[in-house]
């Protein structure tokens, strides 16, 4: 049987109607008619797909606000904003070693490692493949617990040195200094993390804390959701449920983490 | 939560789960190398840009770097791509919009912003 209508937006304009229950129904009928999703995706899928995308807008602007105030700082000799390279060059186990920006690229490592787990375990779910799902699943959430311990370890090495919401100790970096002294300027001013400590823009100790804070919780709230999932992959909830959605939506909570931070560890980092 | 449904009464729209595609994991591991690629290449531009050369061509260079990559996760991690293309839109050009609008008024109203 065969009805010709006429439907606006993304619609066939001819639909068929099976007479035999064998197939599924839903295919023959128009994308937006109701009663089915347009995309043919779960209804928990689409809406964190939307949350993810007003967590979006809140990291955009977090950086964006990052962006207006760190460009405030001139970068000459009395605005210098510090040099991360400079200040973020230690590394577990290797005190005194200059290593610039080592740690945070083994973060960012540990990180997409975790991304990759995650994704594995989510082809594994469509496979219906229980004990590779529990496997990956595993990987990475020992893997976003590593690297909430390794940004925990940058904090503790940041405060350790002085920094707080309030106070930043990391004031002129070795070039400013070294134009200082050529100019005759501040002869006793000098930067040297050991032992004299000029204060520094405030902005960047309190962005560092609050942009890598907020996404450090969204990791934690990850690796908190990953345990809940993998308990209940081990008890064999999604076998049961027949499919492993919940693994896919925790995968895309995961995913856009990954994403965040990379554009943090670009914007706070490398910028 | 029924996965396969045989007839249209069976439907129920708040919990219907349509079945998983598994699309294999070659691709993923391609786009890790490649993301790890990037990534490195990131550092070295970092390390070795030329004393001379501006600042801001070596910070456009890594946001264009960080876009390619949020192309990749978002695209094969997150599966966007094989999604039907009117969600993918949905999703993508308010982002961009939005952003971009932020981003925009960063760039022209910035300077408004004092810290002194």
């Amino acid at each position: 049987m065969d009805i010709s209508i006429f439907v606006p937006y993304f619609v066939p304009l001819k639909i068929s109607i099976n007479m035999s229950s064998e197939t599924q129904v839903l295919d023959t009928q128009p994308q937006w008619a109701g009663g089915r999703s347009p995309f043919n995706v779960s209804y928990g899928k689409l809406m964190m797909w939307i949350f993810l995308l007003s967590d979006a807008f809140t990291f955009s602007c977090l950086l964006v606000a990052y962006g207006a105030i760190r460009f405030s700082y001139s970068g000459d000799l009395f605005t210098p904003w510090p040099d991360p390279s400079l200040v973020f060059n230690h590394f577990p186990f290797a005190h005194g070693l200059h290593l610039p920006l080592l740690f945070v690229s083994l973060m960012t490592f540990i990180l997409i490692l975790s991304s990759v787990t995650m994704v594995l375990a989510v082809e594994a779910g469509a496979r219906n493949e229980h004990k590779t799902v529990v496997k990956y699943l595993l990987y990475t959430t020992i893997g976003g617990s590593a690297f909430l311990g390794c940004q925990a370890w940058e904090w503790s090495q940041f405060i350790g040195e002085g920094a707080t919401l309030q106070e930043n100790w990391f004031g002129f970096t070795t070039e400013a200094s070294k134009k200082a002294h050529a100019l005759g300027l501040f002869d006793h001013v000098h930067w040297d993390r050991a032992t004299d400590r000029t204060p520094g823009p405030v902005p960047f100790a309190s962005l560092f804390f609050i942009v890598t804070g907020f996404h450090g919780f969204h990791v934690l709230s990850g690796v908190v959701i990953l345990i809940i999932t993998y308990i209940n992959a081990i008890f064999g909830t999604y076998k049961r449920r027949g499919h492993y959605e919940m693994v896919e939506k925790v995968g895309l909570y995961w995913h856009f983490v990954d994403l965040v931070w990379v554009f943090v560890f670009t914007f706070y980092y490398l910028i | 939560m029924e996965s396969h449904i045989e007839d249209a009464s069976e439907y129920i729209p708040e919990t219907y789960v349509p079945k998983a595609a598994s699309h294999g994991t070659k691709e993923l591991w391609k786009t890790f190398y490649l993301l790890l690629f990037i990534t490195v290449i990131d550092f070295i531009i970092y390390f070795s840009w030329p004393a001379g050369w501006p600042i801001m061509g070596r910070n456009i260079v890594f946001i264009c770097l960080g876009i390619v990559k949020a192309f990749y996760i978002v695209g094969t991690f997150m599966h966007l791509k094989h999604e039907k293309m009117f969600m993918i839109l949905m999703l993508i050009l308010p982002a961009l919009a939005f952003i971009g609008m932020l981003i925009f008024g960063l760039l022209h109203e910035g300077n408004a912003i004092s810290t002194y």
